[in-house]
């Protein structure tokens, strides 16, 4: 079943032109890979499902339901986590407080308090820093982790593994895995190895449009697509 | 002692633990003007009830003008500091309290409480003018359509049309104190203690609220509002919850501020008064609730005995003085100190860690 589906969306930002047709489709249960160079449109098209920069045009429905001309915090509260790139974490809340205020209803967060940490054992221990003293990758952990505190269905999750350390990217991904077995997931990923690696299906935008999608079996094994559209080999 | 009453005093007692410092401070406060009576006057308890004329009456007067300022600036801390709403429109909320109660004890005939009633609905509507505009601008724009709201206030009540209420450039002059202990002329320690329990109450409700999750969320729309939405926060009605608070408050110091000075100029409406609660925060720490008291007290306290000891030079001591604080108290004095209360705490784990072997 589709769980998000986008049918040939615009997004302008200012007078600029950045979303020209944009379809995709995330089935659920499952981990879509969506791929461009930069500039491509990536981050808007995550932007625009969740209400921040809305569609000019086209439909973006969620679970059957149009939310293409709907609020932020009405999608948020649908069911849609985002964890946006650069470290999105509030600064000036402790990690706790970074946890808690996703929660959705009541008790959210102690009902997800032992997978978070399962996951990210190093936020247990910097529970009451404030978020301003993580290091980079705990940023991200935390960030990630802020999406999980509610019963999303669906992750969006912008470039996890940028300007990690190796050793960080290993322990992301293996988190994103785990936690794909809880909620579908729409993963923006510069790192194609690391895409390769975790999704099933794939989207590649290219100057604000669908260019190619499919199964990433496919895309792997198709060396063109990959040079003229990733620019890696 | 019965169960039920266990608890409740269990309650009372760790409420009274974790309000310690503000109880001793309002303890303090209430003690002041008798200390200085008996120590510098050389006058006893009595002359403090029975107010007369002497250093221990007129440093409260003092201390009222602060814990007004104080009351103001908390307002706009919350607004500013915590929310991160920079509105330039700030002194248009203390005035429109100020001008609004005096002119209802002035020249209507209603009783007081009624007039307060009046006074809190105009803070609810001005709270909901501001967020009206909210939506549509942010940043330095929200500054500019707040600081242009404040104006038409301020060019309104000084119109020609409006003087037998308003008093025009001169000011509102004339109000009378509708109960006793509103009357700072001969009822001074009552005014006194009235100012100080409203004061210890706001800031008590503040820093709860600051505390709540609802608090967090003000945080989190200061730090990044886009993510705020994103975790589904319809963030209008928290900036709207700030508004109003703040609004009822400045306007609560307003309506103090009518009872206490002789006369309401025409520039509590003004810009230099929104600077005036900026400068406060600014010094006792911005975001930090405790701050705009310590701020107040120094403002204050600066601005009258620089004033006393230099005269003319007073300006140029006080802009020295601000420059000093920005430079060697980024933080504000609340805010150096929480800051530095880190590195405290870290020293001494550190010393401890040493003292006991153990690896850190």
């Amino acid at each position: 079943m589709t769980l998000l589906a986008m049918r040939d969306v615009h997004t302008f930002i200012g007078q600029f032109h950045i979303l020209e047709g944009v379809t995709l489709d995330v089935p659920e249960g499952e981990i879509v890979a969506l791929l461009g160079r930069n500039g491509a449109g990536k981050t808007t098209t995550l932007k625009t499902a969740m209400g921040l920069t809305p569609a000019r045009s086209g439909t973006i429905t969620f679970d059957g339901v149009d939310i293409s001309q709907r609020r932020s915090f009405d999608i948020a509260s649908m069911g849609l986590g985002y964890v946006p790139e650069n470290r999105a974490i509030f600064a000036d809340l402790s990690v706790e407080e970074n946890l808690r205020i996703a929660e959705r209803q009541k008790g959210d967060f102690a009902k997800k308090e032992e997978f978070i940490f399962d996951l990210f054992p190093d936020l247990k221990r910097l529970i009451r820093l404030p978020g301003t003293n993580l290091s980079g990758g705990q940023q991200q952990m935390l960030a990630v982790a802020r999406a999980l505190v509610p019963d999303n269905r669906l992750l969006l999750i912008d470039e996890p593994s940028e300007g990690l350390a190796p050793v960080i990217i290993e322990h992301m991904m293996e988190a994103i895995r785990q936690l794909s077995d809880r909620s579908t997931v729409l993963l923006v990923e510069q790192n194609f190895i690391v895409a390769s690696r975790l999704a099933q299906h794939y989207v590649i935008v290219e100057e604000g449009r669908t260019v190619q999608a499919g199964a990433m079996a496919d895309l792997v094994d198709d060396e063109e697509a990959i040079k003229k559209y990733l620019g890696a080999a | 002692m019965t169960a039920a009453n266990a608890t409740v005093s269990a309650g009372f007692r760790s409420w009274l633990q974790r309000r310690r410092g503000v109880l001793l401070l309002a303890a303090a406060l209430v003690l002041f003007p008798f200390v200085i009576s008996i120590l510098i006057d050389g006058q006893g308890v009595g002359a403090v009830l029975a107010n007369d004329q002497g250093n221990a009456r007129f440093l409260q007067g003092l201390a009222i003008e602060i814990f007004i300022l104080a009351l103001y600036a908390i307002s706009y801390d919350l607004v500013l500091g915590i929310t991160g709403l920079l509105s330039f429109g700030h002194a248009m909320f203390f005035a429109v309290g100020a001008y609004s109660f005096g002119i209802l004890l002035k020249s209507f005939d209603i009783a007081w409480p009624v007039a307060l009633l009046i006074v809190l609905v105009a803070a609810l509507i001005q709270a909901v003018l501001f967020a009206l505009v909210l939506p549509r601008v942010k940043g330095i724009t929200f500054a500019l359509v707040t600081l242009g709201l404040a104006s038409v206030f301020w060019i309104v009540i000084q119109s020609s049309d409006l003087s037998d209420w308003a008093g025009a450039e001169i000011g509102l002059q004339g109000v009378q104190p509708p109960v006793w202990f509103l009357d700072t002329t001969n009822e001074r320690f009552a005014f006194y203690l009235v100012t100080i329990a409203i004061l210890i109450g706001v800031f008590m409700v503040y820093t709860r609220i600051v505390d709540s999750p609802a608090g967090k969320v003000l945080v989190a729309i200061r730090d990044n509002e886009d993510r705020a939405l994103m975790l589904g926060y319809n963030t209008f009605w928290f900036k709207l919850l700030a508004l109003t608070v703040a609004s009822i408050t400045a306007v609560l110091a307003g309506a103090l501020h009518a009872l206490h000075q002789p006369i309401v100029t025409p520039n509590v409406a003004g810009l230099g008064f929104t600077v005036t609660a900026l400068l406060i925060i600014l010094i006792g720490g911005v975001g930090t609730i405790s701050g705009a008291l310590v701020g107040a007290a120094v403002f204050r306290l600066l601005q009258f005995y620089l004033d006393k000891w230099f005269g003319g030079a007073s300006d140029l001591l006080i802009g020295l003085a601000y420059v000093a604080i920005v430079l060697y108290l980024p933080f504000g004095i609340v805010g150096t100190w929480r800051a530095k209360a880190v590195q405290r705490r870290k020293g001494l784990d550190f010393v401890g860690s040493l003292v006991s072997g153990r690896k850190r």
